[in-house]
């Protein structure tokens, strides 16, 4: 039977012997982080982000590499499946994007703030996980295809298919924010989704559309794709 | 009676844990409202500052019970009141005022906003002070005490590496994968490593004086377990750098000892009930020694099985990140860390101040209702867990339209987080039953008061 002295040196040797272990592959790790994480990407503007995200306590209410609470999305992959533009504007006034629902904080960022976070969300979603988070294997078609690859996919712009399909659905795919734009040309003459485009508060006053601020290329395709959906 | 005139720090810090316990359970109620829709003090404690607020009550009043268990075991087990006293007591003041202000702090968003170790970086230095105070009283205590017992070694040795183990949380690196592999130091080794060794010798402590089963068996298995423990929970840290940027070997690594993990709560579950069977004095103290074999119990469902249940790669990869982890987490912690400080205080306290009101039902059903209610949150956070993993990770649902669909479950929560509160009010209220010990006068060592004698 097992003496105390005997259980007293399997402790000792388990643990020294692990910890040994442990801190070798410590050392290969941080060996083989850098090229991992693109540390080459990892700049002033990074780490500036990521000291926003840590003063804003963002962990507390996100998860990043999975890791922080669970009240509000995953954003390892923000980046990639966002967009900046939409970021840009989602960072300026978070509610607007999603009026009535589960509030994130108002922290009036700077423009210049802003791309910081955005530059570390792009770091973050280029670093090698291992495959997290893993794409959704149960998908039905209307989930698990891209919005870009939906029904009116080769029309549709950049823009359109990055920020728009945020909030709108056109053929069933995309966001339940705001109304579905099937049709939409068949209500509005090209003048009046110009001006809605420009500047939504003053066509409705009070609308939960956030001002875009689109630039006079991004103006013209998307009105001009718009005007396709009749 | 009072044998030790340091047991009345200890008991100070016992109703340290008392009150800060009682503050985690409302922020905890502020987050679950809000998980269900109703975030009305949005404005005034967002998300994000009682999600850090609850958590590091948590750890301070964990830390606090493991210090008042090690202010009372240490003394009577190296037979030697505290080295100094007022030391311990500026020490005790100077943990309260951490807390306190770093709780404070958090509402005006003074943190580091890294997970669990959300204290500013000038308390962290104060943290630190207050711990070697802590170590150097209880070290000296031991050194310079009649006599050195394994289980009061285990609980120094444990309290040490805790110590040691703060500081690799205190480097800032830019770069997020370094600086979240080197938090895991910290969390990680912290739970599933030298905290299971304080709560080992707890354990051990408790069962020693509550079973009557012989030191040297008990303290034989004790070796054992802690070795388990360290044997798979060191490597097991593996099953934090799945995801965040480590190289693809702690998939195996992570995944092979961590699975070993829930041998080490198995052994301390079946060591806590073989003991407590065993033994042939039978304490009068039946509560101390219910909470000391659920101890043993929910620690190995909560921290082992549960643990478990996510810590495989090929399951992580879907629920890392999820309500899943919320599940594991409150009925492991409740489990391994809340409750041998509860078993601790049910047996310090009639110790303490002579009065046996552990009979009757008020600490019968606090043991009860909690751990009902405990169970039952774990069941609501494993429902809306899975659920969120299928809606989100596998279908592809919004995570906002997820949310909205599991609110429900947090109805339920809330419900069971109900009968949680009410178990923990009647041992608060029992607490407060038992009166304070500041001003008791010592007994004159090994000799027994007249009353004490009449009591048994």
């Amino acid at each position: 039977m097992l003496s105390k002295s005997q259980a007293k040196w399997f402790f000792f040797v388990a643990t020294a012997g692990f910890s040994g272990v442990f801190l070798w592959l410590t050392v290969d790790t941080i060996r083989q982080v850098p090229e991992r994480s693109n540390e080459d990407n990892l700049t002033d503007q990074v780490v500036r982000g990521k000291t926003i995200w840590d003063e804003k306590n963002c962990m507390g209410c996100h998860t990043i590499l999975g890791e922080g609470a669970y009240y509000a999305p995953e954003l390892t992959l923000a980046y990639t499946r966002r967009g900046e533009a939409w970021l840009k504007i989602f960072l300026k006034d978070p509610q607007a994007m999603y009026p009535g629902r589960r509030k994130m904080i108002q922290y009036d960022f700077t423009d210049e703030e802003i791309d910081d976070v955005i530059a570390f969300l792009k770091w973050i979603g280029e670093i090698d996980t291992n495959g997290f988070p893993r794409e959704p294997d149960l998908a039905p078609a209307a989930y698990a295809a891209p919005p870009a690859a939906g029904a009116s996919a080769a029309a549709q712009p950049a823009y359109f298919s990055t920020v728009c399909v945020g909030c709108h659905a056109v053929g069933g795919v995309g966001g339940v924010v705001g109304p579905a734009l099937d049709g939409v040309a068949s209500r509005y003459t090209e003048p009046k989704l110009r001006e809605w485009l420009s500047d939504p508060e003053s066509v409705k006053p009070g609308t939960a559309m956030p001002d875009l601020n689109l630039s006079s290329d991004d103006l013209d395709a998307v009105s001009a794709y718009l005007m396709t959906l009749k | 009676m009072l044998k030790y005139q340091s047991w009345k720090v200890a008991w100070a810090f016992f109703a340290t844990c008392m009150l800060l316990l009682s503050l985690q359970i409302i922020y905890g109620f502020i987050m679950g409202f809000a998980h269900m829709g109703y975030d009305v003090l949005h404005d005034w404690i967002p998300f994000n500052v009682a999600r850090a607020t609850h958590t590091n009550l948590l750890v301070v009043w964990l830390l606090a019970g493991f210090m008042g268990s090690a202010y009372y075991i240490i003394p009577e087990e190296s037979d030697n009141e505290l080295w100094s006293l007022p030391l311990a007591w500026v020490q005790w003041a100077s943990l309260v005022l951490v807390g306190v202000v770093a709780v404070i702090g958090f509402h005006f968003g003074w943190w580091e906003g890294r997970k669990f170790l959300e204290i500013p970086r000038p308390l962290d230095y104060l943290v630190v002070i207050n711990v070697l105070a802590f170590l150097l009283n209880i070290g000296m205590t031991v050194f310079t005490g009649r006599r050195y017992t394994t289980t009061a070694i285990t609980l120094l040795a444990g309290l040490v590496a805790a110590a040691l183990l703060y500081l690799p949380g205190m480097i800032t690196f830019d770069s997020q994968v370094i600086d979240s592999y080197f938090r895991w130091w910290v969390v990680h080794l912290w739970v599933e490593g030298v905290w299971e060794l304080v709560m080992g010798a707890i354990l051990s402590y408790l069962l020693i004086k509550l079973s009557g089963v012989d030191r040297e068996i008990i303290e034989k298995w004790l070796y054992v377990i802690v070795g388990l423990t360290f044997l798979s929970g060191i490597l097991g840290t593996g099953h934090h750098y799945y995801w965040i940027g480590a190289p693809e070997y702690w998939l195996a690594v992570g995944g092979f000892f961590s699975a070993l993990e829930p041998l080490a709560f198995l052994g301390m579950a079946l060591y806590v009930v073989t003991m407590a069977r065993r033994g042939g004095r039978r304490h009068d103290n039946s509560v101390a020694l219910y909470w000391s074999v659920g101890c043993g119990i929910m620690s190995f469902v909560g921290a082992g099985f549960l643990g478990f249940a996510h810590t495989l790669p090929q399951v992580n990869i879907w629920t890392h990140g999820t309500l899943v982890t919320a599940m594991h987490g409150h009925l492991a912690f409740w489990g391994a860390y809340a409750m041998p400080n509860f078993a601790m205080i049910a047996y310090a306290l009639p110790e303490m101040t002579g009065r046996k009101l552990f009979s009757g039902w008020m600490p019968e059903w606090a043991f009860w209702l909690s751990n009902i209610g405990m169970i039952c949150m774990t069941g609501a956070f494993a429902v809306a867990g899975i659920t969120q993993v299928y809606l989100e990770r596998r279908v592809g649902m919004d995570f906002l339209d997820v949310q909205d669909a599991v609110a429900v479950h947090f109805f339920g929560l809330i419900l069971a987080a109900c009968l949680f509160t009410i178990g923990i009010g009647l041992f608060i209220w029992n607490f407060i039953q038992y009166g304070a010990v500041i001003k008791r006068d010592v007994e004159p060592m090994r000799e027994q008061s007249p009353d004490a004698a009449v009591a048994k």
